[in-house]
């Protein structure tokens, strides 16, 4: 009967039972397992047993002989889709390193591996090899060889973050570079700016500390710097056609472009609405913790590809989104975030630019026009845009500089290493303490009406809300106030009767796989889809953008 | 110690423990008034030793010993992975042998005493197939347990669930029994009205289980060397009482990624 082909994803008893019950049925069933070893023989959970009927599961041996079954051990679902009534996959099974018809059992290969972990097929108790056999019964001998180690699996672009630290021990940074170039076209940015997931995964952490990843990436790219060596990126003899429209030169953008300009796409224009690449890391992260020049040579490289950035080219001013779709292939959202959300009270709208300026202005003026601050400034908010401000603020020369922050420095969202080089500046921060008012006098700002806060029940972020503590109103002056306290899209590009699928938050709702939104062609990645977020997740979606498009423009 | 993370073991060695780099950074009193880089980067010989500290996290690197020593050439790191693309009219997720590591309260001694073990554990030690066929021993020295407890860990909320973990625990303890002679067994747990109706008359005739309708509270040691004192109420009394071998019924949590693709084909896992 092959219109009735079903996939059944586990070998647990579950699973084998649902495999024999649909080949009853007629079906034709393929029984996907992680391990390489069905694992049907349990105790029941659902009435008592003699002490002689444990391990007993009679579907198991159905199941093994059973022709209409097909069962793949070891494999892992990558892909799946529904679509047309019918669902596909793309299913890994994995090589067991050991050819088992040859195999004698003899065990050598197991008294010889020096891996020593815990048995994962005996839930963690004893220790196994890297070579085993799972199932005494069945003996499939195999070699386990991880796909990738918790610190790439954590990196959101799976960075091969043990190659690359391991070619640094062995003295080769230029090869560790290269390493790191395979995926991340940014090293020596985001080797500065990253608040390294990977770290937080590393297994050294539980020995000591952490490998200090991240600045060793950064390290790989100031040798290639300070040698004064200029790499030329490659790009394929065979060409590409089609035209690209990228828009927005951020991490996502620019990782899009080089990606796609290495598959060997020609024709590739990044739309940029300010006057520089780089989107919020230039605009946003400031040039204490990421040198513009920097930033700009890293740029240079991938626009020596033959990638093309235009300049002050706002989407729906300067070129309509309609006309941008017509005359290219394929279009790459990644505009970002760059909108400052708003504290909602009172005198925030009537002292706006006077006195108020939100983080995202705030830290852009400072990028591009840099001036000098005097008095007090108070930003308000705990993330890292906060940190930044203030830290920015400081080196502006502001007189005094605080954050505001409604709970404590334990739920502060921003990177601890950052609130610690704020405080050590001289960054006063309050905590427990929100505005509840502007106020201002013969049109500017002048300070703020603050109340304090106490910790109450969790909310659904797992933090404990902060709740107003009654009558606890105070003032504080101040000749500047930043409020940092998120940001959001600014879709205003896109025509009024666009047809895009957005979420609630006004992010782009796309396809995880491809990146492509619910319109054909169009592709989004960056926290113009994930709402704020961490620039190397901006990276890796422009990377699977680049496939995301390559698949869509090569079966066009 | 022994570490699990995701389902990931590893297993510490005896590496010289070392601190990690500390990156450079300019004085602050450098930093006011200017925006030059505030951490000036790692010098090579740091980047190096920082570098080295890597653990390549052990797993098979392709060493080849396994290689060098198999006599009939069965092993062959090249063997490739295949790749499937297939159609299927219909999908069925179960929840596999994936288990996901729920979150155990510390307070259980599990992670802590290598003698307490989870439900799912003892399931493998009773397994023929298991580490030690079938057979009950204490993890922490390998001596067969006279005294053992089996006690529920989540005893709140998920009737089912009470239901089932407390049937495997009595079946565990049938099991257990027959295979250990002179081994005692006390179950604790709030017992749900569906386990008393159902099975509690039958459970209290199995000789060396008693089963006890109470809340455990605590996994605890005195010293090294003495068993394990567990804490429990009962019948409105608080009691304590010490134990070789302490089994924890614990819910099971399905893996991320059993979860992920539930939702991706919006089908319930079964």
């Amino acid at each position: 009967m092959a219109d009735n082909r079903v996939l059944i994803v586990g070998g647990g008893p579950e699973g084998v039972k649902a495999a024999r019950q649909k080949s009853e049925e007629g079906a034709q069933v393929t029984l996907v397992e992680k391990f390489p070893s069905l694992g049907a023989e349990r105790i029941p959970r659902d009435r008592l047993i003699r002490s002689d009927e444990g391990f007993i599961n009679p579907d198991l041996d159905k199941v093994r002989n059973d022709s209409n079954i097909h069962i793949l051990p070891y494999s892992d679902i990558q892909k799946v889709h529904s679509g047309e009534g019918a669902y596909f996959a793309r299913i890994i099974q994995h090589g067991l390193r050991v050819d088992n018809t040859k195999c004698n059992d003899c065990k050598a290969c197991i008294k010889v591996c020096p891996v020593n972990m815990l048995d994962d097929f005996n839930e963690g108790l004893g220790f196994r090899t890297a070579v085993d056999f799972y199932n005494p019964v069945t003996a499939e001998y195999n070699i386990y060889k991880e796909d990738m180690p918790v610190c790439q699996r954590s990196c959101p672009l799976n960075l091969d973050i043990r190659s690359y630290v391991g070619l640094i021990a062995d003295g080769r940074y230029l090869d560790s570079l290269k390493t790191i170039r395979d995926r991340l076209p940014l090293p020596g940015s985001i080797g500065r700016v990253c608040p390294h997931p990977c770290e937080t995964a590393c297994n050294r952490q539980y020995l000591d500390e952490p490998i200090s990843i991240c600045f060793l990436k950064r390290f790989v790219a100031d040798v290639e710097l300070n040698e004064g060596i200029e790499p030329v990126y490659e790009t394929p003899e065979k060409t590409h056609p089609e035209k690209v429209a990228i828009v927005g030169a951020g991490p996502a953008g620019l990782t899009c472009a080089y990606h796609l300009a290495r598959m060997g796409y020609k024709e590739i224009q990044i739309f940029e609405a300010l006057p520089v690449p780089g989107g919020y890391l230039w605009v946003g992260i400031p040039e204490y913790r990421l040198p513009k020049k920097l930033l700009q040579r890293e740029v240079d490289l991938i626009c020596n590809m033959g990638v093309e950035i235009q300049y002050e080219t706002r989407i729906g001013e300067d070129i309509s989104f309609e006309d941008l779709r017509k005359d290219h292939d394929a279009v790459f959202i990644g505009a970002g975030c760059h909108k400052g959300l708003k504290l909602r009270v009172p005198g925030e709208e009537e002292y706006e630019g006077q006195g108020i300026i939100d983080c995202v202005t705030f830290l852009r003026e400072q990028a591009l026009n840099p001036t000098e601050g005097k008095g007090k400034l108070i930003v308000i908010g705990g993330g890292n845009a906060a940190i930044d401000s203030a830290r920015v603020g400081w080196r502006m020369g502001f007189d005094e500089v605080y954050i505001l922050y409604r709970r404590t420095k334990k739920e502060m969202p921003a990177n601890p290493w950052e609130i610690d080089a704020a405080e050590h500046e001289g960054v006063i921060l309050q905590y427990l303490a929100a505005p509840v008012e502007i106020l201002g006098k013969d049109g500017r700002a002048t300070g703020m009406k603050c109340i304090k806060m106490e910790l109450g029940e969790p909310d659904a972020s797992g933090r404990r809300r902060p709740v107003p503590i009654e009558g606890s109103e105070y003032v504080i002056d101040a000749e500047t106030i930043v409020p940092a306290i998120s940001q959001g899209t600014n879709l205003e590009f896109l025509p009024q009767d666009h047809e895009f699928s957005l979420s609630r938050w006004n992010t782009f709702e796309i396809d995880e796989d491809t990146c492509q939104t619910n319109i054909p062609g169009v592709f989004a990645g960056g926290d113009v889809v994930t709402g704020p977020d961490i620039a190397i997740r901006a990276v890796a979606a422009g990377r699977n953008a680049a496939m995301g498009i390559d698949e869509y423009l090569r079966s066009k | 110690m022994i570490y699990e993370k995701e389902k990931r073991y590893i297993v510490p060695f005896d590496d010289v423990p070392s601190p990690r780099a500390e990156m450079p950074e300019i004085s602050v009193d450098e930093r006011r008034g200017n925006f030059d880089e505030v951490e000036t980067g790692f010098p090579e010989s740091v980047a190096v030793t920082e570098a080295k500290r890597c653990l390549s996290c052990r797993r098979c690197l392709g060493c080849a010993l396994c290689w060098a020593e198999c006599g009939v050439e069965a092993i062959d790191f090249d063997m490739p992975d295949e790749v499937l693309e297939l159609e299927f009219d219909d999908v069925i997720i179960t929840r596999g042998q994936d288990n996901a590591f729920s979150a155990i309260d510390p307070a259980w001694g599990y992670g802590t005493y290598a003698d307490v073990i989870t439900d799912l554990q003892f399931e493998r030690m009773l397994s023929p197939t298991g580490p030690t066929d079938g057979r009950v021993v204490s993890p922490l020295d390998g001596e067969i347990p006279a005294r053992l407890a089996v006690i529920q860990t989540e005893p709140e909320g998920d009737e089912n669930h009470l239901l089932s973990s407390v049937v495997l625990g009595v079946n565990e303890s049938i099991l257990a029994l027959d295979r250990t002679e002179g081994l005692k067994i006390t179950l604790i747990s709030p017992l749900s009205p569906d386990f008393k109706e159902r099975f509690l008359a039958d459970a209290e005739k199995i000789a060396g289980l008693s089963m006890v309708e109470g809340k455990a509270g605590s996994v605890q040691r005195s010293g090294e060397g003495d068993p394990l004192t567990v804490t429990y109420s009962h019948e409105g009394a608080d009691h304590t009482e010490t134990f070789d071998l302490v089994v924890l019924l614990t819910k099971p949590v399905l893996s991320s990624e059993t979860q992920a693709l539930s939702k991706k084909l919006d089908k319930p896992v079964q």
